[in-house]
């Protein structure tokens, strides 16, 4: 698990300590559940992402 | 009343559309007040515009059913030569020079633009509990919040101060005030809708759409606002069709997917109890409720929470030197997406892209999903929790996390009025269908108002 705590402190985002809790918490939890998901994704899954050219010159 | 019922009144020359105008203007300068669903009203403009559709109606013209019909956008719609805030105080002095392509589109149909209404702070929430503008409050209960963040836009239309509005939506943001205002809301497919001109809160998961008294009246704006607009890289050229279901549509045969996991969970008991019922009356009105298995939703909305934290935040930053023109909550969002490795949102793309297709597979099963809206109803104001099956849950959260899975996928939800709770607030269902079949899903939901269910009028009267 990443220490977001110091993360946001080296980051110079200016967070006074309640605002540290509150970047931390919601991230330690989010963290807990997303990186599991990541770790099986096959190299072949492509992201939803892309630029698209537009094949009519517009 | 209507639009449908309006435009036949306008057209009998029963009302004119400066009277529309007028009585919504007087309704907004009674309720607002108490309400606080607009922060900007145009009335001047709104009598003009008005009067010109007297006029063409007069001389023949007929734009189609908005036309001289009372309607508001979100604020974060941009509006010529009318201040476009977002609902932050980043904005607040911002006036465009351009329309969104929604509101021009409205514009083309001949509605009635009555103003601007308030949200969440940066379209980023789901009270609506904005720190620069006020509170949104729910016109069912003045306690209560209307949900977000179209909030302004939910409170507006149920309290009737306009025919419908616009919202976006992008982790719930439509269907969440429609659902907890008693109102309809409409998440077209991705691309469906122009974002031209829509101040972004995260760039792949922004949808627009309306909320309105009604299915057929959701249809109906749909149509003046769906299509191809080479302005919005990721608008669609797939074709567009008439959205509005016919008097007397069927369901008859359809095959309405019961999900057997994930989004019956944790759910408050009204809501579970009238989302069972509106199961029950599909059946009896000759559909098949056929159970199903939906892929891993939960994967959904972490991957979509990620995707937003990441795009909501390249997208504020040039503003966050100001941290002081943030509320906390907004601004704890901004943080954390600031942190978020680009690891990990390309990996929530590629999240994004497996799941897509595994739900994908569930079309050949069934013609659309349902399943409740939101968990519980509209919480308090200033609440932070939720108790739901004997755990408290955060506000935020248990009210995006049956809804915003399908900001992900991109597919088109419709939230419709289903019940009302123990304490008397709405419920909502939502009807999820294959990508690009809004009208599909419009023509359920109008069948199911059709075939009896829905709610009693707003009775805002009585909570002022």
């Amino acid at each position: 698990m990443k220490d977001w705590r110091a993360l946001a402190k080296a980051s110079g985002i200016g967070a006074d300590p309640t605002q540290l809790d509150r970047i931390a918490e919601p991230l330690e939890a989010l963290e807990a559940v997303f990186r599991p998901l990541v770790k099986d994704l096959a190299p072949g899954v492509e992201p939803a992402t892309g630029l698209r050219l537009e094949e009519d010159g517009e | 009343m209507t639009i449908r019922e309006a435009a036949d009144a306008l057209r009998a020359r029963r009302v004119s559309a400066v009277e529309l105008a007028a009585a919504a203007t007087a309704r907004i300068g009674r309720l607002n007040p108490k309400i606080d669903a607009f922060i900007t009203v145009t009335a001047e403009q709104a009598r003009e515009e008005a009067r010109q559709a007297d006029a063409e109606l007069a001389a023949g013209r007929d734009r189609g059913p908005l036309h001289g019909i009372p309607v508001a956008v979100k604020d974060l719609f941009c509006t010529r030569g009318v201040r476009t805030t977002c609902g932050s105080k980043v904005y607040e002095d911002f006036v465009p020079g351009i329309d969104a392509a929604v509101v021009e589109r409205l514009r083309a149909a001949g509605a009635v633009m009555l103003g601007k209404l308030n949200m969440h702070e940066m379209a980023y929430g789901v009270t609506s509990a904005n720190p620069h503008f006020g509170p949104v409050r729910n016109p069912w209960n003045l306690e209560h919040s209307p949900g977000g963040s179209s909030g302004g836009s939910g409170a507006a239309v149920a309290a009737q101060l306009v025919y419908a509005a616009m919202g976006s939506d992008t982790g719930g943001s439509i269907r969440i005030p429609a659902a907890f205002c008693g109102v309809v809301g409409l998440k077209p497919t991705y691309g469906r809708v122009s974002r031209y001109g829509a101040l972004p809160l995260a760039y792949s998961l922004d949808h627009m759409g309306p909320l309105a008294r009604s299915v057929r009246d959701a249809a109906i704006v749909l149509n003046a606002i769906a299509g191809y607009d080479r302005r919005d890289p990721t608008s669609s050229r797939y074709p567009v069709v008439d959205f509005i279901p016919d008097d007397g549509c069927s369901i008859r045969r359809l095959r309405i997917g019961f999900p057997g996991n994930y989004y019956f969970d944790r759910l408050d008991p009204a809501v579970e109890s009238s989302v069972r019922g509106v199961f029950a009356r599909a059946q009896s009105l000759g559909a098949v409720v056929q159970p199903v298995r939906v892929p891993d939703v939960a994967a959904l909305n972490a991957a979509g929470r990620v995707i937003q934290l990441a795009e909501a935040a390249a997208v504020a930053e040039p503003h966050l030197e100001h941290r002081e023109k943030f509320g906390p909550d907004v601004l704890s969002l901004l943080d954390q997406g600031r942190l978020l490795p680009a690891t990990d949102y390309i990996n929530a793309q590629r999240l994004r892209r497996k799941l897509s297709r595994a739900f994908d597979q569930l079309w050949s099963e069934v013609d659309c999903l349902m399943a409740p809206t939101t968990p519980n109803t509209a919480p308090r104001i200033g609440d932070a929790t939720v108790r739901l099956d004997g755990r408290d849950e955060d506000v935020r959260l248990a009210a995006t996390r049956l809804v915003r899975g399908i900001n992900v996928l991109g597919l088109p939800a419709l939230s419709i009025p289903c019940g009302l709770g123990a304490s008397g607030l709405p419920i909502g269902i939502q009807i999820v269908g294959p990508a690009w079949e809004e009208a599909l899903i419009l023509r359920i939901g109008a069948a199911l108002e059709d075939g009896g269910v829905g709610i009693p009028p707003c009775p805002v009267a009585e909570v002022l």
